[in-house]
């Protein structure tokens, strides 16, 4: 989705809010609209409502993880085409081979660089 | 005797009920500095963003309460970025009055003073605080140091690595909290690792090998497959561990030398290594380990099997002789 002012929508979710706050800042200096979820339950809702051009998920999130957010979007046609970039703890990158295979297309690792979030984001929507 | 009781339980009366007020006020006084403060971190959090993103930031000059929120913001923000990001929170920190106030509180007398100023420090991600946070992991206190190993991680303080690994070996600071540190530090922290790799002590040197499986890259072949010549059978195991971490081809034939080790643990850890370089050519010795060595190790061999030669594996699970550690691999195989 690109907003009224033609900024390509980025959904960000992650259950720290201090993540969410530094993401949100970074994407909108980058010239992205953000909108933010705090679980991943709330992701799922919002990728289906708003149809973001972008979702950036949290890989460990209460209830829902950024996983089985990745499958749910890869399942709905309305969602399927939202391209996937996964945050994942140090501890969690083994598991980076299970978020590809959920369907995410790339992934970058907590603590985060900013400029490279966003530098991640134009690449990822270049590509499509 | 009456006049007297009456008078007492009146006495008790009165002091529960000012107790109760008391504990009443101060839950009230707490909840209004907890509005206070997050009504600060509100309206503070739009500058403690600019200050992780922007070089040239006007400071206002701000009250002393203030401060002290924005640096407590500015801290939870340098746990979660790196980069340039945290180089700005690190040069905010630089020179200020909070960073001189955490210094000098390492030298407090009181250890839970001295653990948070250590916790802080790494927050303020500047460099300065290395020396004496380094000084703070032989503090007499367990939090003091497991803080301070703590903070040097997040600092990335090379300098750091070779106390971090005394640490370690010597278990003064809990082990997780020690090798998440020499992770965060990262391969900054490889020279001094491939220096303690041969130090007289066997404890290092194990600690240092293990350390450089997951820091190190194929440069640190050569100096593993030296370590499973290691007259210390902790060194050999965990050499052979970190051969099959880097998954260097070039550590096959001492691996494969090891399954003939007379430490069980060793045949362990260089049949799990083969098994994830993928060497072909000990498949036939593995197999051999799979049917005849202990428990542990015949085990760890069926599963290298499987991981290198899937077809060989079910091949000799279906011999009279396979025994339980083939058969298990190749049931598992077929899952």
């Amino acid at each position: 989705m690109v907003t009224p002012d033609a900024a390509p929508l980025v959904l960000v979710a992650d259950d720290d809010p201090d993540i969410l706050d530094l993401v949100r800042y970074r994407l909108e200096r980058s010239g992205y609209a953000v909108a933010t979820a705090d679980s991943g339950t709330e992701a799922v809702r919002l990728a289906g409502e708003l149809s973001p051009a972008l979702a950036v998920l949290d890989v460990m999130m209460p209830g829902l993880t950024g996983f089985d957010v990745t499958r749910r979007l890869r399942e709905d046609p309305h969602t399927a085409g939202i391209p996937v970039i996964l945050l994942t703890a140090r501890a969690q990158e083994a598991d980076v081979q299970e978020g590809f295979a959920a369907g995410a297309d790339d992934y970058l690792r907590k603590p985060f660089s900013p400029r490279e979030l966003s530098a991640r984001v134009q690449a990822v929507l270049g590509r499509r | 005797m009456l006049e007297a009781l009456g008078i007492a339980a009146l006495v008790l009366a009165a002091i529960s009920a000012a107790f109760l007020f008391a504990l009443v006020g101060r839950r009230m006084s707490l909840a209004r500095e907890e509005r206070r403060r997050a009504e600060m971190e509100r309206r503070l959090k739009p500058l403690a963003l600019a200050l992780t993103e922007d070089d040239q930031i006007d400071l206002p000059v701000l009250p002393a309460a203030e401060l002290a929120v924005l640096a407590d913001v500015l801290g939870r923000y340098s746990r979660r970025v790196t980069g340039d990001a945290r180089e700005r929170i690190a040069g905010y920190f630089a020179g200020t009055e909070a960073l001189a106030r955490e210094l000098h509180a390492l030298d407090d007398r009181r250890a839970w003073r001295r653990a948070t100023a250590a916790y802080r420090l790494g927050d303020m991600a500047c460099r300065d605080a290395g020396p004496p946070l380094v000084a703070r992991l032989s503090d007499r206190d367990a939090d003091v140091r497991a803080s301070s190993a703590r903070s040097l991680g997040q600092l990335r303080f090379e300098d750091a690595a070779s106390p971090l690994v005394l640490v370690l070996v010597e278990e003064t600071v809990p082990r997780a909290i020690a090798f998440r540190a020499l992770l965060d530090i990262g391969g900054a922290a490889l020279p001094e690792l491939r220096r303690l790799a041969g130090d007289e002590s066997a404890d290092l040197r194990a600690a240092a090998v293990e350390l450089i499986g997951w820091l190190g890259d194929a440069a640190d072949a050569e100096l593993l497959v030296a370590a499973m010549e290691d007259s210390s059978a902790e060194v050999r195991a965990r050499a052979a561990a970190s051969l099959g971490r880097l998954a260097e081809t070039e550590g096959a034939a001492a691996l494969t030398r090891a399954l003939g080790d007379r430490i069980y643990f060793v045949r362990l850890h260089a049949a799990r290594a083969l098994g994830q370089v993928g060497e072909r050519d000990a498949v036939e010795q593995l197999l051999r380990q799979a049917r005849e060595d202990r428990f542990e190790a015949a085990r760890a061999a069926a599963e290298a099997v499987a991981l290198i030669d899937p077809d060989a594996l079910l091949a000799a699970a279906g011999l009279p002789d396979a025994g339980p550690h083939l058969h298990e691999a190749a049931d598992l195989l077929r899952v």
